[in-house]
């Protein structure tokens, strides 16, 4: 008898356990990704009442998505992103593996010091750093822009044509490097010490060790952060919006949220935003599945 | 290899590594330094001196700050404070029951919810903002203080993390002597598991109360009564309508400057409490 | 919202309960709901320095009303909020809105037909400004303040270059040529991709026509005629240099601003007042003058700006909502702290005390400062027609024109571009639109 209940109770206790999280998983997750899915097939048309008319919501299927499809500006933003995310993605990983192998080197002195200063970014949020980058960037406040112009060099145009997509990206590493940094660093410090005392009785440099033995060993952190850092990047909102009343280089559109939110609340279209947001999340999930399948059981695979 | 050749690359293995960290750290303080320097400038200093010389008007900039629209920065703190702390606090304990349960029980189901936290962690959350906001509209929550928190609740990264950690430092050995000794499951949870998991619960509450912190597309489309806006929205308001009150821009700056020093301060107090290892460490299991 | 709902109503009972304790025996004025009722508790959107203190002044000249007033953003953000909240079901009573996004609102059924209740303060107001929230005798809204275009201009830097205000656009190039060769540091005036109302002021007053509605069916003239040459002679300046192609207001701008190296800025009346907010230390150099003309001897001028106080369709008391709209704009207190604060007030009553007032602090030194904003106020150019998609209009305009510049594109085509996406985005909305 006893027994019994205890059995019942065991198996009812996972469910209780997850309910809460299902519940909120259902309520925030499932459902409004639904939602888009079934407000992007409506549209926003005019029936006849009123002076001008209404616009009233009715269904149009697919409309919405041929026009996202179709619309070149969508497109081009994803092309911006991509050359943002070329210049972020690699230094924000390269910085960050770098200043985590430096900190792991038994040569570095300072360590304490860099590791707390590198990871400060972390606890300012996009906006407040875009503030303060942009402020830096702005030629009367810069104070790169100061020194050249000490120099006699001009300024530099950092929100001007050629550099503002290092001058977003640089905001982006400037804020992902520490963290990174922390990731690669902790998994560096879980390497048992005799791995390297092998190669170093074998002759190997410090360079060779880190090339050879501490890199591959820490690949699955790589794997990690290379997977939030493009995650990151797809998420780009922020800094620019932020910067963009600085520089005419932003467009309203510059990166595909920033097209999603014009098109939702600035040309208060929100269907047609939805459909771009369901295009958007896919084609996320379908770059994180291909990024696991490539860098298979090295991450995610080796959990299951 | 000589004895003098052993001793000199050793000196340039000290050098080369300290000063490219040190390099490091300069570029990561150099911003922050900035903005010290700057909050403590009037608005003519701002743009007619040196980036970092000085100025003379940090004291009344940090009153026009607190004065700004009767004191909206202490709420816009307030807020803040109140959407990392509960949202976090709430969040990590719902993360580490669902995380216990996938990592420790036998259910049906259970895969298919690990999937679906997968495809959680990978789709960006900011895509949601919008549908989030219809749910929002439709429960009648959104402006408020709820519409801000709920959403915060659920985080599939905070599930994964707790059910790695769960995995490595629960062992199932202990949990069956508790059943044996005729503990219950709850009784169990509360008495082995919980404890065993603080350590992780820690590192997953504060990853969670930096994203809440620095959220700012949630809050931003949610809410649109300034009084409760965290500060992230708030500086950009500032910095928005600086455009139409160019005076704003200073403040903006101060702001930025006073909301950066705690943030810091408590970054560098609970450094010691990261177990960021459990990031990484659990992806080799 | 309803917790925060709750909260608020909560205090204003108190604060209504302590005010009609006060003023008891006072007859309720015309437009309130009767006694009994309770006090009625407003949501109100604006921006804008004067609101707080008028809000204030109204709830305690209507204890049967009380406004809750929150500033969301400038004028783009408090339209896009009041979308999304309209939607959502959960927006203000009442609310600031731009002329120019009117239309847009009203065709996303987000306004109030006030005009049951604004009969008696018709008159109160010049047709033309009357015009700007009215539409085929439906009022969505009571003019709070008007933009007649002006150019303002440094007289104090002008005067050091030895030039004179241009009287015509012509001059206009011609005085931004001489800048450039007696100062090279030095700009007559900025052209800023993001000002689509000033663009749309310039190019009515050469005679474009954006929108025009008859019997429903629509006419849009962004590119037309008049707009091409606009657009036209502005690529000319910013080709050879004469103008600064940059955003407005930014903290570059206002610093360039505050060195004397912006000279002019064609706006409206209102720009005294944001520049003072910028270069408190210029205040007394600058001056304003009519804005140029195409051909000599014209003085007709557009609208700039400018907003009306509307009731929003989801009130459930329009009534008191419009009673508030109307007080704010034709109360003395309340346009006399707009004139104060820089604003130049919509009524006639309210222009009447502007023209005795002193001229705002920025152009302190100006002696017919108000001779030349009177005469601008009263030739503005009538029966200006905003489009039902304006928000989107303003976001292509935006764009094109900022990709123009960014590429060294021409202006017209960008105009072109606009044209093409608002004519497209009506036919899709469902418009009927003559012509391409």
């Amino acid at each position: 008898m006893t027994a019994t209940t205890r059995a019942e109770r065991r198996s009812r206790a996972p469910y209780l356990f997850v309910a809460p999280a299902v519940l909120l998983f259902l309520a925030f997750l499932a459902i409004p990704i639904g939602y888009a899915i079934y407000l992007s097939a409506r549209g926003l048309r005019l029936t006849g009442k009123g002076i001008f008319g209404t616009r009233e919501e009715v269904f149009v299927g697919l409309d919405n998505y041929l026009k996202t499809l179709t619309d070149p500006e969508f497109f081009a933003g994803f092309g911006r992103l991509a050359l943002y995310g070329l210049i972020s993605v690699p230094l924000t990983l390269g910085l960050a593996l770098l200043f985590a192998l430096l900190l792991d080197h038994a040569g570095s002195r300072a360590k304490r010091f860099s590791r707390t200063a590198i990871f400060i970014p972390y606890a300012v949020p996009g906006v407040t750093a875009s503030l303060l980058w942009g402020f830096m960037y702005l030629p009367s406040t810069s104070p790169f822009s100061y020194l050249t112009r000490e120099l006699g060099l001009g300024e530099i145009p950092f929100l001007g044509a050629g550099g503002i997509y290092p001058s977003l990206a640089n905001i982006a590493v400037w804020g992902g490097v520490g963290f990174n940094m922390i990731i690669i660093f902790t998994s560096l410090r879980g390497i048992p010490s005799e791995l390297y005392d092998a190669a170093r009785i074998d002759g190997a440099s410090e360079w060779q060790i880190a090339w050879r033995i501490k890199i591959p060993l820490v690949a699955p952190a790589l794997v990690l952060t290379g997977l939030f850092a493009l995650i990151g990047t797809l998420q780009v909102y922020g800094e620019p919006t932020t910067v963009r009343p600085m520089t005419t280089e932003i467009s309203q559109d510059w990166v595909p949220l920033m097209h999603i939110y014009r098109n939702a609340f600035i040309r208060d279209d929100l269907p047609l935003a939805s459909a771009a947001s369901v295009l958007l999340a896919a084609g996320t999930l379908v770059v994180s599945v291909v990024l696991l399948k490539v860098t298979q059981k090295r991450a995610f695979g080796g959990m299951q | 290899m000589s004895a003098t050749g052993h001793v000199l690359p050793h000196r340039r293995a000290q050098i080369l590594p300290t000063l490219v960290l040190l390099i490091g750290s300069i570029y990561c303080l150099v911003p922050v330094a900035w903005v010290l320097v700057a909050s403590t400038k009037s608005s003519g200093e701002l743009f007619s001196t040196f980036t970092f010389a000085p100025g003379t008007g940090l004291l009344d900039n940090l009153r026009d700050l607190f004065t700004y629209g009767n004191g909206l920065y202490l709420r816009w703190t307030a807020n803040s404070v109140l959407y990392a702390v509960a949202g976090s606090a709430v969040s990590t304990l719902i993360s580490t029951l669902a995380g216990y349960a996938m990592a420790k029980y036998e259910f049906r189901g259970r895969n298919i919810l690990f999937y679906a936290v997968l495809a959680g962690v990978l789709v960006p959350g900011m895509t949601l903002a919008i549908p989030q906001y219809l749910i929002m509209s439709e429960m009648d929550l959104v402006g408020g203080y709820w519409s801000v928190l709920l959403p915060g609740l659920i985080s599939p990264f905070g599930i994964y993390l707790a059910r790695v950690y769960a995995m490595a430092s629960v062992p199932d050995a202990t949990m069956e002597a508790a059943r044996i000794d005729g503990a219950g499951e709850y009784r169990i949870f509360g008495s082995i598991g919980l404890p065993m998991m603080i350590p992780g619960m820690v590192t997953i509450f504060l990853l969670q109360f930096v994203g809440t912190w620095n959220n700012f597309l949630l809050p931003y489309v949610m809410l649109s009564d300034e009084t409760k806006f965290p500060i992230t929205v708030g500086l950009y308001t500032l910095l928005s309508k600086g455009s139409g009150q160019p005076v704003l821009y200073g403040i903006a700056i101060v702001g930025a400057a006073v909301s950066v020093i705690p943030l810091i301060a408590l970054l560098l107090f609970l450094q010691r409490f990261w177990r960021l290892d459990l990031l990484s460490g659990g992806l080799k299991g | 919202m309803r917790i925060s709902r709750l909260g608020g109503s909560i205090a204003a009972l108190g604060t209504a309960a302590v005010l009609a304790a006060c003023s008891s025996g006072t007859p309720a004025s015309p437009g309130t709901p009767a006694a009994n009722a309770g006090p009625v508790t407003l949501e109100f959107w604006c921006w804008g320095s004067a609101q707080k203190a008028n809000v204030e002044a109204f709830n305690k000249a209507h204890p049967n009303i009380q406004v809750k007033h929150t500033d969301v953003g400038g004028g783009t953000d408090t339209a896009t909020k009041l979308l999304t909240a309209n939607r959502a079901g959960n927006g203000p009573d009442a609310a600031c809105m731009e002329y120019e996004t009117l239309p847009s609102m009203i065709v996303a059924g987000a306004l109030a037909d006030i005009s049951a209740y604004t009969g008696d303060i018709k008159d109160a107001f010049s047709p033309e400004v009357w015009d700007l929230t009215s539409f085929d005798g439906a009022v969505y809204g009571v003019p709070q303040d008007v933009g007649p275009m002006v150019l303002v201009y440094n007289k104090k830097r002008f005067q050091e270059l030895k030039i004179e205000p241009p009287a015509t656009w012509q001059d206009f190039a011609n005085v931004a040529a001489d800048v450039r060769k007696k100062d090279p540091e030095a700009y007559l005036a900025t052209f800023a991709p993001a000002e689509f109302g000033n663009f749309a002021g310039l190019a009515q007053q050469a005679g474009a026509s954006w929108w025009k509605v008859q019997d429903q069916t629509w006419t849009v003239g962004i590119a037309d005629q008049a707009s091409l040459e606009v657009a036209d002679f502005w690529q000319g300046l910013i080709d050879k240099d004469l103008v600064k192609a940059e955003p407005l207001l930014t903290p570059e701008w206002n610093n360039k601003l505050n060195k004397g190296k912006i000279l002019t800025w064609p706006a409206a009346l209102w720009a005294p007042g944001v520049l003072y907010g910028i270069a408190e230390k210029q205040a007394g150099d600058w001056a304003i003058a009519p804005l140029p003309q195409w051909k000599a001897g014209d003085d007709r001028v557009a609208f700039q700006g400018g907003s009306a106080l509307t009731v929003t369709k989801s009130s459930k008391h329009p009534e008191a909502a419009a009673t508030f709209a109307k007080w704010m704009n034709t109360n003395k207190t309340a346009y006399d702290r707009q004139i104060e604060l820089g604003e130049y007030p919509a009524s006639l009553a309210g222009q009447q005390a502007a023209s005795s007032s002193a001229p705002p602090k920025l152009t302190a030194n100006q002696k017919d400062y108000w001779d030349i904003a009177t005469k601008a106020a009263q030739r503005t150019i009538p029966h200006i027609s905003w489009g039902p998609n304006v928000n989107t209009a303003k976001s292509a305009y935006q764009d094109a024109v900022s990709a123009a510049i960014k590429n060294r594109t021409p202006l017209r085509d960008a105009l072109k571009k606009t044209h093409n996406l608002v004519v497209e985005d009506m036919k899709t909305t469902g418009f009927k639109v003559a012509g391409p």
